[in-house]
């Protein structure tokens, strides 16, 4: 009797498992199958979403231009969920390349999920084209199937405001604030050893616990120091309670930087009101830089999902946009066909210009602009490199008192 | 000296704050005799319900404090009466089975609020959000200010309440010996459940001064949750001036560590008291007076 039951049991497996790969086998040919792996569920989730959501409308677009048909296969999109865990994110790599065979990868968000996929996708000879992940070792590892073009890697992240630091800011004190979490301390520590080859002194350097009620002690202490510059990195609502109390402190200095993250959020301002004033920060993107196309993917994506996209969210579409191209130049959709097509990639985006290039160690990574932005009459603008500002920056700031 | 007097002003205006949050969880500790670990999440529905009166009808938020508090009674009422009294009545294996009650309330109430509102953070802004008075070199942020005096008074009036009024003699009785009071025709079942209500009232009550000045979320509870069980320890349980001093200590100590320790390790000193405390002074600070 016992045996029986095994033998049907496999036999319905069996069964099962013929009509799903008969399934597949049938579906295959007509397209062409991109896998993109992003958190879906999970902390990292609202950021998975959001990147999802700005796939499908890059490639809704892309659909109704004709460019999504490429020698009469359309292009199919398959999308796995990496939890924000590195070994789930190498199963899901796995598991498109082996069972659904998609032609090339993308996605990735955390950093440590895309270094398992980039390491998957080398093993494997497949190319992965990265959207978020942004540690610096996952393209200095010298793995020629990796592609980043919408990511900066870390360490450039403040490219811009270092430019701009030598050309207008020239600070003598700076104060160095964040918060203690491997964000946090890891962009602290860039910022220090670029102050210490630049020789500007330190005045204050601390760090500081997510969520906090009060800051004032910190920033009384930071107040005796007399810095004229101060470089935060914080959360969103962080970052406004520590603006609102610079504000009641009557803590002036030229120029209050934000380490990206928090300082450029939408809620930032909403929480903070006019402590957020003139408040600068570094950025990957903002949705009025001069770019092609980033207002109107800004605006469209509002209206359509019902909240604001930030650079994560640009960097998903303008990946989308480079995969449709990529995969219309590749000569056959083999790897390699795509891997030659994807070095030579010259498209600009609302990301920027995107070309994979071989410098500083890097590997397939497209240089990175950066932008120094700056809330100006409640506004984000885009104020350094100039060539491509919005509007003028405001340097050194009014002190407290002196605003209206 | 400007320094360390901000640094004591910050500390005892935030500490009368975490008092008056405080005060509700011992209030309630000492006549039920449990830890109430939903007290955080009760502080942080009563923060809803202020944030709800000032989006609707702009209502200021120590105004809406008068809505919150009737409505965490009520609440607080009937999470006493149907739920917790229940356990109360039947025997267990668990010893601490109202403990564990009090968790799964919490979680109940956390995600209700996330059901309705999201995880979004949200905050108000009133005309004198981010204002402050300057004295001598010190910032004396007015929102503060204001939730410290309020703060203050709901504390007194309690005292009065419970040291002037029947009920509060009753609820003392309760808090002293349970049985001994009903023997007295002290009525200890509704003695129970007005005082988890006035223990969620006042909890909404410090939810609301701070939300002028904080920021809310669903999962903010479990802030307010650590910081009264440490300043419940630290008074001693179920005690009304305990709580107060607790509060204030808890507050400047947190301060005077952010600013000469270094503000990563804000939380790591109250916790450090904490086990100072459980360690030398069980009682808590009562243990002081005895000596």
């Amino acid at each position: 009797m016992r045996k029986k039951y095994w033998l049907w049991v496999l036999l319905v497996g069996l069964a099962i498992g013929g009509l799903l790969v008969a399934g597949c086998a049938a579906k295959g040919p007509q397209t062409v199958k991109v896998g993109v792996i992003l958190p879906l569920t999970g902390s990292e989730a609202m950021f998975g979403a959001m990147e999802k959501n700005s796939f499908l409308m890059a490639y809704e677009e892309l659909k109704a231009a004709g460019k999504t048909n490429i020698k009469g296969k359309e292009i199919e999109l398959l999308f796995e969920d990496d939890q924000g865990k590195q070994d789930v994110a190498k199963a899901a790599a796995e598991k498109l390349v082996n069972q659904d065979k998609v032609v090339m990868l993308s996605g990735g968000y955390t950093s440590s999920c895309t270094k398992v996929i980039a390491g998957s996708a080398q093993s494997m000879g497949i190319p992965f084209l990265i959207v978020t992940g942004s540690a610096d070792d996952i393209t200095k590892s010298g793995w020629q199937w990796v592609f980043r073009g919408t990511a900066a890697p870390a360490s450039k992240y403040t490219g811009a405001l270092w430019d701009m630091m030598e050309k207008v800011i020239k600070p003598q004190r700076v104060a160095l604030i964040f918060e203690n979490t491997d964000f946090g301390t890891s962009s602290a520590k860039a910022f220090r050893k670029a102050c210490e080859d630049r020789g500007i002194k330190l005045v204050f350097d601390q760090a500081y616990e997510h969520g906090a009620l009060d800051f004032k002690p910190m920033l009384a202490n930071m107040k005796q120091t007399n810095p004229d510059v101060v470089f935060a990195v914080s959360y969103v609502m962080d970052a406004a309670m520590i603006v609102k109390q610079m504000k009641e402190l009557d803590l002036n200095t030229n120029l209050v930087i934000g380490g990206g993250a928090g300082y450029t959020m939408p809620e930032f301002r909403q929480n903070a009101g006019d402590a957020s004033e003139y408040v600068a920060s570094v950025s990957l993107w903002v949705p009025n830089v001069a770019w092609p196309g980033a207002k109107e993917y800004f605006e469209k994506y509002k209206q359509k999902y019902g909240s604001e996209p930030d650079y994560h969210g640009a960097q998903a579409y303008a990946t989308m946009y480079i995969i449709a191209d990529v995969l219309n130049r590749a000569q056959d959709l083999t790897p390699e066909g795509i891997r030659k097509a994807l070095k030579e990639t010259n498209l600009t985006t609302i990301m920027g210009p995107i070309k994979f290039e071989d410098w500083e160690g890097f590997t397939n990574q497209s240089r990175p602009t950066t932008y120094v932005v700056q809330w100006l009459k409640g506004k984000l603008e885009v104020v350094w490199p100039e060539n491509v500002a919005s509007a003028k920056y405001v340097f050194p700031v009014p002190k407290w008192k002196e605003r209206g | 000296m400007a320094l360390l007097g901000q640094t004591v002003i910050c500390g005892l205006l935030l500490g009368g704050m975490y008092a008056l949050i405080a005060i509700g969880m011992t209030l309630i500790m000492g006549v039920m005799k449990i830890i109430n670990l939903a007290h955080g999440s009760l502080v942080m529905v009563g923060m809803y319900v202020t944030y709800v009166c000032y989006r609707t009808w702009g209502l200021d938020p120590y105004l809406g404090m008068l809505v919150a508090m009737p409505v965490l009674f009520v609440l607080g009422c009937v999470i006493q009466h149907f739920l917790i009294n229940r356990l109360l009545e039947v025997e267990s294996i668990l010893p601490e089975n109202q403990v564990l009650l009090t968790v799964g309330i919490s979680l109940v109430l956390t995600e209700i609020i996330r059901f309705i509102f999201k995880s979004d953070y949200r905050s108000i802004t009133t005309p004198y959000t981010g204002e402050a008075l300057l004295v001598g070199g010190m910032s004396v942020s007015i929102a503060m200010a204001i939730g410290f005096v309020i703060a203050m008074v709901f504390t007194y009036l309690l005292h009065l309440f419970l040291t002037r009024t029947d009920l509060g003699c009753a609820i003392r009785a309760t808090a002293q010996d349970r049985e001994a009071a009903q023997y007295m025709g002290v009525d200890a079942r509704r003695v129970t459940v007005i005082t988890f209500g006035l223990g969620s009232a006042l909890a909404a009550a410090g939810g609301s001064l701070l939300l002028p000045l904080f920021y809310l979320w669903p999962d903010i509870g479990h802030l307010f949750t650590a910081k009264a069980f440490i300043i419940t320890i630290l008074g001693g349980m179920g005690s009304t001036t305990g709580a107060l001093l607790g509060g204030l200590t808890l507050g400047v100590a947190e301060s005077l560590g952010a600013t000469y320790i270094g503000m990563g390790y804000k939380d790591v000193v109250g916790l450090v008291i904490f086990l100072l405390v459980l360690l030398f002074l069980p009682h808590g600070l009562r243990s002081l007076v005895k000596r």
